[in-house]
């Protein structure tokens, strides 16, 4: 492993232009993840026709990078602005945000530059000693029934976490979960919900929903505290955490990189599900339940520990098995294939160094969030002093921009204005978004791996839970799920 | 004794409404799928019917509890606090806020980015409450100069053009300079 891991960093580093690529990747997933209003995701979609004339390595590999440095910086907006670069970055700003309006958003964004390079670097170094072994593990241990069990349990763990009752929680849930029924069934591939919009056929696109949902939405809440007066500027801190405040953390910090790790390698789960399961496990085991949502590092560093920890494990079963774990990872399919070539098994043997310059990437790109970062963070947070009123247009034209490349549709647009208004009414009448947005993701993968699974056993529910990761997941999930009801309706009584 | 405000009505109504047009619908792509015996319809209307008994299950705790928050509930944010309009401008400028962004999605198409996007960027400055001329004029253009060198210049990437003139024209005239520049430069 070390042999190849010091001949893929030398290929990297041997070739000025393989460097620019990856400082180029570094700096602008950083920046596209920290920027309110666009993602990595945007800067992925308007870099992938460039990719064409790029060597296949060095196209995965730039996308490895933007992949690792974005999902850091997406944390940055979360904890600033209460805007998340990322769905995966949206549990991070269950604290975050209330840090920064505590004065303590150098702390808050300080914690989140260690963990998720604590986190990324740990991933990285596990994925390059065990893809092998641990995608053969995944594909005899894991199929339809484990993922649909496990997007289930985290279904679950979401719902328990943001809205104001349970029962908003859920809704929240399920109403994402409806969103994604809009467009084609995953089996049989027939139109549903379109209304007339051919452009529906293919569902609510992803990147519009969420920078709706999150983005815009946040920007009416704060313009509408603006209009009645009620606007409050955040507080500019640079104070970040010290070594003992960290230290007191360990436990959730290696908690969550299994969380990550364990989320990521399963196909088309990924780093966000791995942030809520991360964030609800610190909640689970927490002595101080009453204390997360209100301003606690712990929120802040379970959640961005895990999201990164699921960036190395996403890779193995997009390059061993050839699944991607999510949108990020998807695109990177779309790199392979512009160099006709199939992310899967052969790979490894067709291929060995474009995988070795890609893991050595992604370790360096995890390392240098740790430097470049804790630079990068003393600029961004200056953020903060721009007024309202200027920094308003500029997210909402960011936002409409990164909606609109994904496909070139201005109804991607309009579904974006949609969605924040419909995010800003059930944020007043105190719904989820980040429940909302994690049932848009899950839902078309749930539904795909219910009816999967479900051929799979005949239809016969006692062999579906004669899988023991199954049922262990299933179990966990309807235990997180009783409890809820249970505390709630004991509360409505009382 | 019930706590059941008129708006938490129009909240379960509103849900309900959502459920029944959802069902409805359904019934267009009620196809049997050969291969999987729940067909297209089987996991939507799934959703809709534990969503109408998670409806009802809020349903019962507005009327006991009315907007009370549960008590242990994690990553609630301050959207919740009681937000109240002392004049009706207020409610005018949040009504504009909410609108401007949908007349600016729905002009991009005839009027295209290059021409929209400057009138829309003065219009929100001015309604979020700046009323130094010189300030929206300076940001306005410092804001559209910024986003044309990153997003034209610098990532070519392709922004809707408008399909009327003279908005069209400006659009031509914009991507002719950008090419020029990436000539000039060898980009």
């Amino acid at each position: 492993m070390i042999d190849n891991f010091l001949a893929g960093s030398l290929a990297l580093f041997g070739d000025p232009f393989s460097i620019s690529i990856f400082v180029f990747g570094v700096v602008g997933g950083m920046l596209f993840g920290a920027i309110p209003g666009v993602s990595m995701l945007t800067l992925a979609a308007i870099l992938l026709p460039f990719t064409a004339n790029l060597d296949p390595a060095q196209g995965v590999m730039l996308f490895a990078v933007i992949y690792c440095t974005g999902t850091y910086g997406g944390a940055i907006t979360a904890i600033l602005f209460n805007i998340p670069g990322a769905p995966e970055n949206a549990p991070t700003a269950f604290d975050g945000y209330p840090m920064t309006r505590n004065g303590q958003s150098g702390k808050a964004v300080g914690a989140a530059v260690l963990c998720s390079a604590i986190g990324g670097i740990t991933s990285a170094v596990v994925m390059m000693a065990a893809t092998e072994p641990l995608a053969n593990w995944a594909i005899s241990n894991i199929g339809p029934p484990e993922i649909f069990a496990l997007v289930f349990f985290g279904l679950a763990v979401a719902s328990s976490v943001g809205g104001r009752t349970l029962w908003k929680g859920w809704i929240s849930v399920l109403c994402g979960l409806l969103i994604a029924t809009i467009g084609q069934d995953p089996v049989g591939g027939i139109n549903r919900y379109n209304f007339g919009f051919a452009d529906l056929a293919a569902g609510i696109a992803f990147v519009p929903a969420i920078l709706g949902f999150f983005a815009v939405s946040e920007i009416f809440v704060q313009a509408e505290k603006k209009a009645i007066g009620k606007y409050v500027a955040p507080e500019l801190s640079l104070d970040f955490p010290t070594i003992l405040e960290l230290w007191i953390n360990k436990i959730a910090v290696v908690r969550s990189i299994i969380v990550g790790f364990f989320c990521g390698i399963l196909p088309g789960i990924g780093a966000t599900l791995a942030a809520f399961m991360g964030y609800g496990e610190a909640v689970r085991w927490s002595k101080n339940k009453e204390e997360f949502g209100k301003g606690k590092l712990e929120g802040v560093i379970s959640s961005e520990t895990a999201n990164n920890a699921a960036t190395g494990a996403a890779m193995i079963p997009l390059l061993a098995l050839g699944l991607p774990g999510g949108a990020m990872t998807a695109l990177m399919v779309g790199v392979f294939q512009m160099h006709d070539l199939e992310p899967g098994p052969m790979v490894f043997y067709n291929s060995p160094d474009l995988i070795w310059i890609v893991f050595a990437a992604m370790f360096y790109a995890n390392l240098s969030i740790l430097f470049i970062g804790l630079i990068e963070t003393k600029t961004i947070l200056y953020l903060l002093k721009i007024p309202f009123q200027f920094l308003a247009p500029m997210i909402l034209l960011l936002s409409s921009i990164g909606s609109y490349i994904g496909r070139g549709l201005v109804l991607d647009v309009m579904i974006m204005f949609g969605a924040g208004i419909i995010g800003f009414l059930l944020r007043r009448s105190g719904y989820s978004i980040p429940g909302i947005v994690l049932g848009i993701i899950l839902g078309k993968i749930g539904e795909q791996n219910f009816a999967q699974g479900m051929q799979m056993v005949h239809y016969d529910i006692v062999e579906y839970l004669s899988r023991p990761i199954c049922l262990l997941l299933i179990v966990a999930g309807l235990l997180t799920l009783l409890t809820g009801v249970y505390r709630a309706l004991s509360f409505s009584m009382k | 004794m019930s706590k059941l405000k008129v708006s938490h009505i129009v909240e379960t109504s509103v849900w309900i409404v959502i459920i029944a047009v959802f069902f409805a619908f359904s019934f267009e792509f009620d196809q049997e799928i050969e291969i999987y015996i729940f067909g297209a319809t089987g996991w939507p209307r799934a959703v809709l019917g534990i969503l109408l008994l998670v409806v009802l299950g809020n349903f019962f705790h507005l009327y006991k509890k009315g907007s009370e928050e549960q008590q242990g509930r994690i990553g609630i944010t301050d959207d919740d606090e009681v937000i109240s309009y002392e004049s009706f401008r207020s409610v005018q400028k949040l009504v504009a806020i909410l609108l401007l962004p949908f007349i600016y999605a729905w002009s991009l198409k005839p009027v295209g980015f290059y021409s929209a996007t400057p009138i829309f960027i003065a219009l929100v400055i001015m309604l979020l409450g700046e009323k130094r001329a010189k300030w929206i004029l300076a940001n306005t253009l410092f804001i559209y100069f910024l986003i044309i060198l990153l997003f034209m210049v610098l990532l070519n990437a392709p922004l809707p053009q408008g399909n009327v003139s003279p908005f069209y024209d400006f659009s031509a005239f914009m991507l002719t300079i950008n090419t020029k520049l990436h000539q000039s430069f060898n980009f």
